[in-house]
């Protein structure tokens, strides 16, 4: 009798876990109709959310370097103008008009009336000039450079519609338009520049006061964050009640959670897991979407030469180690003609790119300098190799590295890769086998961001492969090789009193054309001297949930090819929304757990008949 | 009066452990520094600083005084569990609120899981023990070697292949959802995030469990005092429950105290591979990013906890064998 009441106890135990498992079930589907109908009955247009491995740290405007900090700038602040759709050029935004006096050197802005920031005070001319003369005053941060502070004189505002910008020099800058978000005199205004080189912009249960169509309202630092609309944004509601960003650890996790439905939208550094949810798109809802290249990989030559003349001050104080074989034009010729670009784009990026010349992507379609099929430098060992012999580069020690005819020795360099990007070794293993070829040798190194950055600015490298993500204006990137960089952002250390010249004649020509023949004339300069080579334009490589969301506009770009979120001004912020009613949320990964303890459950309840038939049958055995 | 003794004994060299392991961590963060901390937050918050605003900071952290003089600030501080503040991770917020933030959601994963594992393990153990060679011990013995001798990332990266790759059934990152369920719902929500992660780390501990508790039982099955007992007649269920398995638990019991003290390493690369946000992962991300108060406090607790973790072994030890604390 005792045994029989055994496998009753295993028998109703199951039942329980069972009927436990039905009730999680029935209990979750009427949470998710909960949430759905209020959602409805609310108006609000659900929570978009994006999966990111890229960590914010700061939300200072006058901070921000990583792309989640532009990210969420630019949908929390404004900047003076927008950036138009299809040029990127300046749009009306907050300013809705503009011009500039005859002898080029007054800018009148009228500001639009009647705007409010997001805690209800009026947004005026005045927080626009407050904001540009702290950055001025206090020397913000990477920001600055934007007003262009070496002949700006005044920045005034006249009135709470019409701000004026008087500069000693004719200049474009206040149209390029100038990266500086414009924040609320009325909370910043009384802060020192100490202060607000510390000011955090975001504190728990403090919303941060912008004037843009969201507002950055919750932020669990390393993990994620969440931005609210502004329904009275000057643009328009936005249709979606949130925008959330998580961060994870690693792509595959966040690829998996896309699919899952747990996040709807990310942005991917790898090929392959783009390739891969490529191959599945159509059959899990997920659409994918090839942007234009707007960022590039170059591999830096270090180009600190403490005994020449032009050296910039920091070279001279850090002069680091750098081979001085690399100073020779000819060395780093014969390298940018032994590297193979397109097969770089094909077996690197798998297509996903477009092979690289200048520092100005073609992204930039009115700035970008495309060398004449004279000037450029293609792939061929053997003009590489002619190259290094015409220069009096032999291998006199019948090693197979060529020597150097000033000192004797092995041209053997060091290069440092990126263990923080997905393509960063494998770059390294084909410049390493192409320079071979050519006969000098690299001892290759990958490395984290950190010991990078640290070799980098201690000038303790010969080369090393890194990425830039440029501005649509062309002003920022050429700004990293004039010689005031080296020490700062500068890749190379490069220094040449000329080209900083050209830097400040394109800042001031007067008209856009004008400025354009100058940035062409830069690039075409670092394309022959050659203080690094650009290896390739990547393409942007985005993915979202299109079965859940509509709406996203790809159209942002002076290209074919835009980008679908994240673009310079809110575009597919505002137009994104819920596809149809439907807002159910993830219920497949949690019904998965409910299937695992149902069919727990069923197993205990089969293993308790058995008990119980078994005892049965020995009771029946004794009698 | 020899327990009182021999608790004090242990609690003296507990501190005096702890006084070592404070000093070489000094030693590590502030002599022997990886990078100048104030100098690599000034890069990481992406501002010009003058050499002044530097300077100032230096003053706030309390870097500009004379090492011995940090020295008997730092030991004050860290003896009275105060961390400071974070540096790069999470600016001006309390190290001690980030880090029981985290350490709450790696506690309820750790310990629900590591009890599991000691429940399959111990029990497996005594069964294939008791049974030596039989059907389950064989297959026991062969998937705790399997277990026991793959590194957990492994093992979570397969099932995470097998699971959410394939089968699309679990989650396989964070806690929860990104957008936060209420009432039953919640609950439900975590369990499933949870459950990769938790199957993982209590895969990888059962092997360990298993084969102690094993080789421990096979050891008193050869005791002469076994053999008496079975010579009396005693029926061999009672010789098992009786006399082997509390002699053979003790290096067991060891294990699970010890096991509790390495919690906060030892989830490291779990966390990791599951995105869960975890003290582990805090762990990660501090020192990445050279965050060096956090990652000062996250190697203090878990070196204390270790300790503990110890000296709590030692006391249930001595409470179970009395020979312990006679000698």
């Amino acid at each position: 009798m005792r045994k029989v009441r055994r496998g009753l106890l295993v028998l109703v135990s199951g039942l329980i876990i069972v009927l436990l498992a039905a009730g999680a079930a029935w209990a979750q589907s009427a949470s998710a109709s909960g949430s759905a109908s209020a959602s409805a009955a609310g108006g609000s247009g659900g929570t978009f959310i994006e999966g990111t491995v890229n960590n914010m740290r700061t939300v200072n405007p006058w901070k921000a370097i990583e792309s989640p900090e532009y990210e969420v700038l630019a949908l929390n602040f404004d900047l003076l103008e927008n950036f138009d759709k299809s040029t990127l050029q300046a749009s009306p935004g907050v300013a809705t008009s503009w011009s500039q006096s005859s002898d080029g050197l007054t800018w009148t802005f009228q500001i639009r009336p009647g705007m409010t920031w997001q805690d209800g005070q009026p947004f005026t001319a005045n927080d626009i000039a407050w904001t540009y003369n702290e950055t001025l005053n206090c020397k913000l941060g990477n920001s600055l450079d934007y007003l262009v502070p070496n002949f700006t004189k005044s920045i005034t505002a006249t009135s709470d519609t019409e701000l004026v910008w008087t500069t000693d020099k004719p200049t474009s800058a206040p149209i390029r338009p100038p990266w500086v978000y414009i924040a609320p005199q009325h909370i910043y205004g009384n802060d020192t520049c100490a202060e607000i080189n510390k000011e955090p912009f975001f504190e728990d249960g403090k919303p941060m006061i912008g004037s843009g169509p969201f507002q950055l309202t919750q932020w669990d630092k390393g993990q994620d964050w969440t931005m609210t609309a502004n329904p009275n944004y000057w643009g328009g509601a936005p249709h979606i009640s949130q925008f959330k960003v998580v961060l994870y650890d690693n792509s595959e996790a966040m690829v998996n959670a896309l699919k899952q439905g747990e996040i709807d939208y990310t942005n991917l550094g790898s090929v392959d897991l783009f390739n891969q949810l490529q191959s599945e798109s159509g059959t899990n809802g997920i659409t994918t979407h090839v942007g234009p290249a707007v960022t590039f990989g170059q591999m830096s030559f270090n180009m600190c030469d403490p005994t020449s003349p032009d050296a910039a001050p920091y070279c001279q104080k850090n002069p680091g180690t750098g081979n001085p074989a690399l100073r020779d034009p000819a060395v780093r010729t014969a390298i940018s003609w032994a590297i193979d670009r397109q097969t770089i784009v094909d077996k690197v990026l798998a297509g996903y790119g477009e092979p690289g010349t200048t520092i100005v992507p073609p992204f930039a379609t009115f700035y970008h300098y495309q060398p004449t099929a004279d000037e450029a430098i293609g792939f061929s060992i053997d003009n590489a190799k002619q190259i290094l012999a015409d220069a009096g580069y032999k291998d006199t020690d019948n090693n197979g590295v060529l020597n150097d005819p000033k000192t004797g020795q092995d041209l053997n360099f060091r290069l440092i890769l990126r263990s923080e990007s997905d393509i960063g070794a494998r770059l390294g293993t084909y410049v390493t086998g192409w320079l071979k070829q050519i006969g000098i040798a690299t001892t290759s190194e990958v490395v984290s961001d950190g010991k990078l950055s640290q070799a980098w600015l201690s000038d303790d490298y010969d080369m090393y492969i890194w990425g830039w993500g440029p501005d649509p204006d062309p002003d920022f990137m050429l700004s990293t090789f004039t010689s005031n960089q080296c020490g700062t952002w500068s890749d190379t250390c490069y220094s040449n009193p000329q080209y900083d010249k050209l830097y400040v004649d394109q800042q001031t020509a007067p008209t856009p054309e004008d400025r354009q023949k100058i940035v062409y004339q830069m690039q075409d300069m670092l394309y022959k001297d050659i203080p690094e080579v650009v290896l390739y334009y990547d393409k942007s490589l985005e993915a979202y949930n299109s079965a859940k969301w509509t709406g996203l506009e790809d159209n942002v770009s002076p290209q074919p090819e835009g980008f679908l979120w994240n673009q310079y001004t809110a575009y597919s912020a505002l137009t994104l929304q819920l596809r149809g009613a439907d807002s159910g949320s993830s219920g497949g990964a949690s019904s998965g757990l409910l299937v695992i303890v149902g069919i727990l459950g069923a197993i205990i309840v089969i293993v308790g008949i058995v008990m119980i038939a078994r005892r049965g049958k020995s009771d029946e055995d004794l009698a | 009066m020899g327990t009182a003794k021999y608790l004090l004994g242990k609690l003296g060299q507990l501190f005096i452990t702890l006084l070592l392991v404070l000093s070489l961590a000094f030693l590590l963060f502030r002599v022997w520094q990886p990078g100048d901390p104030v100098a690599t937050w000034a890069k990481a918050s992406g501002a010009h600083f003058s050499a002044t605003q530097l300077a100032q900071v230096r003053h706030e952290w309390g870097l500009d005084v004379p090492l011995p003089e940090q020295y008997v600030q730092y030991m004050g501080q860290m003896l009275t569990f105060n961390f400071g503040t974070s540096t790069i991770l999470n600016p001006d917020a309390s190290v001690s609120s980030l880090f029981w933030s985290r350490m709450a959601k790696s506690a309820i994963l750790i310990v629900t899981s590591t009890f599991a594992a000691i429940a399959i393990g111990v029990l497996l153990g005594i069964y294939g023990g008791w049974k030596r060679q039989g059907k389950v011990d064989q297959a026991s013995m062969g998937s705790s070697m399997v277990l026991y001798a793959m590194p957990e990332f492994v093992l979570g990266m397969i099932l995470i292949l097998l699971f959410a790759g394939t089968l699309h059934l679990f989650p396989v990152s964070l806690y929860e959802s990104p957008i936060p369920k209420t009432g039953l719902a919640h609950w439900t929500d975590v369990i499933n995030h949870m459950a990769l992660p938790w199957v993982t780390l209590t895969l990888a501990y059962v092997g360990e469990f298993y084969l102690v508790m094993r080789s421990s039982l096979l050891d008193v099955l050869g005791e002469e005092y076994i053999a008496l007992a079975r010579a009396k007649g005693v029926r061999e269920k009672y010789v098992l429950r009786k006399h082997a398995v509390p002699n053979a638990l003790l290096p067991t019991i060891t294990l699970v105290a010890l096991s509790f003290g390495f919690i906060l390493s030892g989830v490291i690369t779990i966390e990791y591979v599951f995105s869960y946000p975890g003290v582990g992962k805090l762990s990660v991300e501090a020192l990445t990013q050279r965050d060096f108060a956090v990652l000062q406090a996250t190697f203090v607790i878990s070196v204390i906890a270790v300790l503990l973790a110890n000296f709590i072994a030692d006391l249930t030890y001595a409470y179970l064998d009395p020979r312990v604390r006679r000698a």
